[in-house]
């Protein structure tokens, strides 16, 4: 009879304790309730990175939006400095932001922000207030099998990103949880998830050197100036700059002045290498005056420049740049290409 | 952590008309404990402007021995804003950000023949090596000046001129001078071609992106070798400080890795020059 009832009592706590999923609908309770949410929401047909109100918009598709989540870190437009008596800097108060559904993709984008932005006092007094929950549909199968083509996969992926929480999804069964900070430990244990791993951040780059398939890239498209490509593209590319807003590492800006007389001010606002001002000097000399050396600069950036400086992938492959582009661009071809190059 | 957009305020202390279009102003900083404080080199540069009306980049041209005191901007009326900067008289404000730049590593001129060669506006970053060499403190073994502009009304820098011959081999040449121009007419090229230069000389040069072309070429003519011709770049840019990416060229920024070049680090750099 003890037996029985204890049996009864172990099969009613195990029907009555919270699985791992619905675990996860507490998490995503106390983070909708504590911050203002940006996710992968669909609307109109459109899967877009943006405000989700509530949990039940969230798409947990793992599909990438296609937007990136650059606006939460580097807003298009933001105010650096007052400027009615002199330049002050502004201390903006922002709501405490969580950034919801970030694919792996997208947090190495995120990674090489955190290296860029720095010593940047606007983007890091921004950055330490967003959580970063990321999200893996069936991972790591999932990157596994995605067409990376900037990069190798490496096992060891998530040591090597920033973020606070990651949800690995599961074809089958219960979500597995990973916290990669003391915040995102902080908020699982609130929300009684007691069944994750911690992962120490060791660094961008891993401990075994650069990422060898992004050197072989720089290798070659430093000495590409000459490749037929150039001038290809040169002939399709329009140079409209869709790529520069939907690429999730285009970190280039502009400072402009604006004499508002209600709001005078400095602001910084993104820029993009294709627009014909970007390298418009005072009297009128342009060094970016065709499309060849337009589009040659942004390859160059991506593939050359930021693996130089920061040992670390400027393209994450997220392919958002071959999607947008009005005449169909394919980056994940062109690079082949540069590959095939002795 | 340091705001590295944060521009302080600089008061002008004397402002002179050194040609037709261009301003020579001496600046020192509303704070007198950053002025103190600061220090720059030969070749680096500022970031000038006013709220509301944005930032330029300009060459300091004083010499580094003077930064404790004050610093100087020559700055040519060629837009909006440098056109406001050339309408400054002493006690007005403009405000500033920087040293930018790596400047010229002047180490390297001593004991050997120093050639500078300035175009139009490019020469005001030279102004500083030259008051250091005369001066000793950069110890070369000769100094030779050549400085191509376009007329006499847009020469620079004309009352040092009698200092810089005794000191030195000044030589001038102007494209389109007056009638009673008695020096040299032509372009910087000619000048080059004609005076004398060793070929284990170093050079270092200031102007637009055509002059470097044709000056290069006819330097190599004179056998320099292109490690020791040193050239510094203008280009747009918003940050200072190597992040906006409006002034990089290949692997390089000019704002941080430069202004200033070994022209043998930029010779296989597409659209560099």
């Amino acid at each position: 009879m003890s037996a029985f009832v204890f049996a009864l009592v172990c099969v009613i706590i195990l029907l009555i304790m919270p699985k791992e999923g619905d675990k996860l609908h507490q998490l995503i309770a106390a983070v909708f309730r504590d911050y203002f949410v940006y996710a992968p929401v669909k609307r109109a047909g459109r899967l877009l990175t943006q405000e989700a109100k509530t949990p039940d918009e969230v798409d947990w598709s793992g599909k990438l939006a296609e937007n990136s989540w650059k606006e939460p870190f580097l807003p298009h437009r933001e105010k650096l400095f007052e400027s009615r008596r002199g330049l002050l800097e502004t201390k903006g108060e922002q709501p405490p932001v969580a950034c919801l559904g970030m694919n792996i993709l997208d947090l190495k984008a995120l990674t090489l922000f955190d290296l860029v932005f720095g010593n940047d006092v606007y983007y890091q007094n921004r950055r330490q207030k967003i959580l970063v929950i990321g999200y893996g549909a069936d991972w790591p199968n999932s990157y596994k099998k995605s067409k990376v083509f900037s990069h190798n996969f490496k096992e060891d992926a998530l040591e090597h990103v920033s973020f606070d929480i990651f949800i690995a999804g599961r074809k089958s069964g219960e979500p597995v949880f990973y916290s990669g900070s003391a915040a995102g430990r902080k908020l699982l244990e609130s929300c009684r998830i007691k069944n994750f791993e911690n992962i120490k951040f060791a660094g961008a780059v891993a401990e075994s050197g650069p990422d060898k398939r992004m050197l072989e890239i720089k290798g070659k498209l430093e000495r590409s100036a000459d490749h037929y490509l150039w001038n290809n593209l040169d002939q399709i590319c329009l140079a409209c700059g869709k790529c520069t807003i939907a690429c999730p590492t285009c970190f280039c800006f502009d400072l402009e002045d604006k004499v508002n007389p209600d709001d005078p001010r400095r602001d910084r606002k993104w820029g993009s290498c294709f627009y014909n001002d970007f390298s418009l000097v005072a009297g009128g000399h342009k060094e970016l005056d065709t499309v060849k050396k337009k589009i040659f600069f942004w390859y160059y950036h991506k593939f050359a420049r930021i693996p130089k400086e920061y040992s670390y992938v400027g393209c994450v492959s997220c392919g958002r740049c071959t999607r947008t582009c009005p005449v169909n661009i394919d980056i994940a071809k062109n690079i082949a290409k540069i590959l095939k190059m002795k | 952590m340091n705001n590295i957009y944060q521009p302080q305020k600089a008061r002008v202390i004397s402002a002179s008309r050194e040609s037709i279009d261009t301003v020579l102003l001496r600046f020192q900083f509303a704070d007198k404990t950053l002025q103190k404080k600061f220090a720059y080199l030969s070749g680096q540069f500022m970031q000038i402007g006013f709220p509301g009306w944005g930032e330029c980049p300009i060459s300091i041209c004083s010499s580094p021995s003077d930064s404790q005191k004050y610093f100087e901007l020559a700055i040519r009326d060629v837009g909006q804003l440098t056109h406001k900067i050339n309408e400054l008289k002493s006690g007005d404000e403009a405000w500033v950000r920087g040293p930018f730049g790596n400047g010229f590593d002047t180490d390297l001129y001593a004991g050997k023949e120093l050639i500078l060669i300035g175009g139009g506006c490019g020469f005001v970053p030279l102004r500083p090596i030259i008051m250091d060499a005369l001066a000793g403190r950069i110890k070369t073994k000769s100094l030779k000046i050549f400085y191509g502009c376009f007329n006499e009304d847009t020469l620079l820098f004309k009352k040092q001129y009698p200092e810089w011959n005794r000191g030195a081999e000044l030589g001038i040449i102007l494209e389109k001078p007056t009638a009673n121009w008695r020096g040299e007419k032509g372009l910087i090229t000619a000048l080059i071609q004609k005076r004398r230069i060793s070929p284990a000389a170093t050079v270092v040069m200031v102007g637009p992106p055509v002059m470097y072309r044709f000056a290069i070429k006819e330097l190599e003519a004179k056998k320099i070798k292109p490690q020791n011709i040193w050239l510094s770049l203008e280009r747009r840019m918003y940050c200072g400080v190597g992040i906006c990416q409006h002034c990089a060229i290949g692997p390089y920024y000019v704002c941080k890795d430069g202004p200033v070049f070994n022209y043998a680090q930029l010779k296989n750099i597409s659209h560099a020059i």
